[in-house]
């Protein structure tokens, strides 16, 4: 055990700072081009495009520190929007159980952030029981092609995305988890309809999207027939230590004690009100512990282990902080944050504090609610199994 | 001791909870939130007809002669449907800072109009930078031969858009955080220098800045005596505390009802949710906090109607506690539903929201905690 990063960690350090702060957005710059120069350059850097990606396919084959460093660093400068999906998702996916043609038809493309993916996982009916699905799949006589039938619900980008990765029920014999099959086919055909669904605070991000009759060559199956759980469990678990975000909280909590810091209370700021000063030290306290319950579960991770418990609890500790970041930077407005635009009273961060409280509520249903996210810990970390059901 | 409504509480209780029932689903209030002025001014007239407005005030003055424990009945009925018609504004707040200082004249000349709902007030208390105390008042009132002349910002004040006067806090003496010098006086919404700008807060509700430009207040406009404005005010906030946490307590029994509902409707590994220990004792905890919220809510009014000494911890505490479990009713029902619990499709959100303002609303849960502690 040793807390120092070593020399070649802080050159690391020192040349992610460089990179980052030399293509930092420039005011009057277009935001597309920058955005893809962004990527540009960072892939020449060796990877830095696709930093969780294999050296096989192009990733950097950084250890756990400099993952680390990475995601400190980035998490306080100004990257380029980026979505998880294709890059984070899909893409470990077809690495590992997709067919090589598969690879390369897919694989460069989101590499390029060319192509935007979203998931059709849920359905109205299969929520935390993903299993239940029932979007049917059936293979046309000659197996050159199955046709799609059915509904997906909470699908993230639906609107936007050029492609899908689906899953999709192909056998009702035997239990719930086998006969489900992973499918990869265009959004824009005829035969998808997509339905916006309006989210607390009005924005648009999640859809309902129906397929009627639509057409999937075989070759658009990863892997076997039956077999879509088994790769999309793994998925689920890349998803899960993405939403944890805690790179990210560090960089917010210090925006929190900023934007208390700028609010009157009495001669000194809300900082110095102990009730909320002590709220803020708490969560600092649990940010601090789970800052290293990430470091040890990528060590875990390197060492080619089997995740550990580390991992399982990141998603359930990583939400609850982001939720209470939130929580107080909203109590921080006062009564500002209850505006809803045509103001200008109160600080300038009160009024987008009820919309970010509200949109972190998501943190604890997507990607797994917390309450199955417990059942998980149940059965694979503590070992109970049910002696019923 | 007796915790029970009295024949008339209960009858005006059905009224209003059948009222709300027929007319408050959640579609016809998001079409009267996206609609100018935000109410129905068709239901405004309605309750006006149905003699609402009238129970907080004197029969001197046109009213019931009813106190806080007949408002805290109405507003537990609006919070089932969060009402949007400005009677927290107009009645509670307005109406309750009039009643407590207005002259003979004043009084026959308002009160009656804002008991029929032919005219509407609003109260104008809280200022960039007074957080949440009532006695935080930088706007200065400068002397002038016939009273005072005001510059300065009024913030949140709510429905004011559509307010015909204004009660509006000053300072006539002391320093910005002084109990005493301050001044309370009603400026109708068309006087010189005055602009009003409206805007929607997260709840849907409307509310209001008001930025006055050496706004003339003349001796006349003054309500009570120069510099005692503080007793009055602060009876009134008190009143509108007691009022959003019935309404709350309102809205909490929807949230907690509703998810009890859904969980036995909706059905995840071949069971209902309701069959999930967890979300079991979940369920049982938003009742509790339910319940205490309602006990406090019920010993407070009574003290607050009574004249207790207790009356002003009470109001803290209630308050506080109102906060506290505004949260995690909320937070816990929008999670038990999954999904649909964070989309603007099922009624759990907009409750939720409402609670949330109410809960930045006259003091946050730390605030009174620490009020209650000082
Ligand atoms: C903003 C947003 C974006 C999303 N994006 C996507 C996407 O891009 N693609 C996609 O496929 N899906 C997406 N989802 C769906 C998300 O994964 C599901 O919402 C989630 O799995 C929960 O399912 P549900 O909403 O049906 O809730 P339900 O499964 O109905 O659960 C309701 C509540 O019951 C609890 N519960 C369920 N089962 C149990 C149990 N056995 N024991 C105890 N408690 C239980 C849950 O934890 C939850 O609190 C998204 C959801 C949201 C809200
Ligand atoms: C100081 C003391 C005095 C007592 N006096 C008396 C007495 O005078 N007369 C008498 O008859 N008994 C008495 N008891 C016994 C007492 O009623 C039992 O201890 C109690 O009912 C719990 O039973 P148990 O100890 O067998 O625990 P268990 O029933 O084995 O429970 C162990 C734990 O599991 C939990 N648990 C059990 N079932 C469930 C479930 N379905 N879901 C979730 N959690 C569950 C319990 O809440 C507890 O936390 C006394 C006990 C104590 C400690």
């Amino acid at each position: 055990m040793d807390i120092e990063l070593s020399n070649d960690d802080l050159s690391f350090e020192a040349e992610v700072r460089e990179f980052l702060a030399g293509n930092a957005y420039k005011d009057g710059e277009d935001p597309n081009k920058w955005r893809m120069d962004w990527f540009e350059k960072a892939r020449e850097k060796g990877g830095w495009d696709v930093p969780k990606w294999p050296t096989k396919f192009g990733g950097p084959g950084w250890t756990p520190n400099q993952h680390y460093i990475w995601q400190k660093e980035t998490a306080r400068s100004n990257t380029p929007w980026d979505m998880p999906f294709g890059l984070s998702m899909l893409g470990p996916v077809l690495m590992a159980h997709g067919s090589e043609e598969q690879q390369q038809r897919f694989l460069p493309d989101i590499r390029a952030r060319k192509v935007n993916w979203c998931q059709g996982y849920s359905e109205p009916g299969a929520g935390s029981d993903l299993a239940s699905l029932k979007t049917k799949a059936v293979l046309s006589e000659d197996g050159s092609h199955y046709i799609v039938n059915g509904t997906k619900i909470w699908t993230t980008m639906a609107h936007i995305a050029d492609w899908i990765f689906c899953l999709t029920r192909t056998s009702d014999a035997g239990i719930k988890q086998e006969g489900i099959t992973f499918l990869l086919f265009p959004m824009k055909q005829e035969g998808i309809e997509v339905k916006p669904i309006i989210t607390l605070g009005g924005s648009h991000s999640v859809n309902t999207v129906f397929f009627t009759d639509i057409k999937v060559p075989v070759e658009n199956r990863v892997g076997e027939e039956g077999k879509g759980w088994t790769y999309a469990k793994g998925l689920l678990e890349h998803e899960r230590t993405g939403i944890a975000g805690i790179s990210n909280s560090i960089v917010a909590l210090e925006g929190l004690k900023e934007k208390a810091n700028s609010v009157k209370r009495g001669n000194g700021s809300l900082m110095d009100v102990p009730s909320f000063k002590a709220k803020v030290a708490a969560l600092e306290i649990d940010l601090m512990a789970v800052e290293y319950t990430e470091l040890r579960s990528l060590a875990t991770a390197s060492a080619g282990t089997a995740p550990g418990p580390e991992s399982s609890i990141l998603k359930l500790k990583g939400t609850d902080i982001q939720q209470r970041i939130q929580k107080l930077t909203m109590e921080a407005g006062g009564q500002f944050s209850a505006a809803w635009g045509g103001t200008n009273a109160g600080p300038d961060f009160a009024r987008a504090g009820m919309g970010g409280y509200m949109a972190s509520r998501v943190y604890t249903i997507y990607g797994g609610a917390s309450e199955v996210q417990k059942d998980i810990v149940t059965k694979k970390v503590l070992g109970i199994k049910s002696s019923k059901k | 001791m007796n915790f029970e409504l009295s024949e008339e509480q209960q009858l005006v209780s059905d009224s209003i909870e059948r009222f709300v029932q027929d007319n408050y689903d959640l579609e016809s209030r998001v079409a009267i939130v996206n609609k100018k002025p935000g109410f129905s001014p068709d239901y405004w007239k309605t309750m006006s007809e149905l003699g609402w407005f009238g129970l907080p005030f004197s029969e001197e003055d046109g009213g019931f002669g009813g106190d806080q424990l007949d408002t805290m009945v109405l507003m537990e009925q609006f919070g089932k449907g969060l009402v949007l018609e400005p009677f927290l504004a107009s009645i509670v707040l307005g109406g309750g800072v009039l009643k407590r200082t207005a002259s003979e004249t004043k009084r026959k000349a308002w009160l009656e109009s804002v008991i029929d709902g032919s005219k509407q007030l609003a109260l104008a208390y809280a200022e960039p930078e007074s957080g949440f105390e009532p006695h935080n008042v930088a706007v200065a009132g400068t002397k002038t031969d016939d009273g005072y002349t005001l510059t300065g910002t009024k913030c949140m004040v709510l429905h004011g858009k559509t307010a015909d006067a204004f009660v509006v806090s000053f300072r006539t003496s002391g320093g910005v955080v002084d109990q005493s010098g301050i001044t309370l006086a009603l400026i109708p919404a068309d006087r010189e220098g005055l602009t009003v700008q409206g805007f929607p807060t997260v709840d849907g509700l409307q509310s209001s800045e008001l930025t006055f430009e050496k706004v003339t207040v003349t001796a006349d406009d003054l309500l009570g005596d120069v510099d005692n404005g503080f007793v009055p005010l602060n009876a009134t906030i008190n009143d509108g505390i007691l009022a959003v946490a019935a309404e709350a307590l309102g809205a909490m029994e929807i949230l907690y009802k509703d998810t009890v509902a859904y969980t036995q409707a909706r059905e995840q590994f071949d069971h209902p949710l309701s069959d999930f220990q967890v979300l079991q004792h979940r369920m049982v905890e938003m009742f509790m906090e339910y319940e205490q919220c309602k006990s406090l809510l019920f010993r407070a009014t009574m003290e607050v109607a009574a004249g207790g000494d207790d009356a002003q911890r009470c109001v803290h505490a209630l308050k506080h506690l109102i906060g506290k479990a505004a949260f995690f009713v909320g937070e816990n029902a929008v999670q038990t539903h999954g999904g649909m619990g964070v989309t603007e499709e099922l009624r759990v959100g907009h409750y939720f929201k409402r609670l949330l303002v109410i809960e930045a609303q006259f003091g946050n849960a730390d605030y009174h905690l620490d009020q209650f502690s000082a």
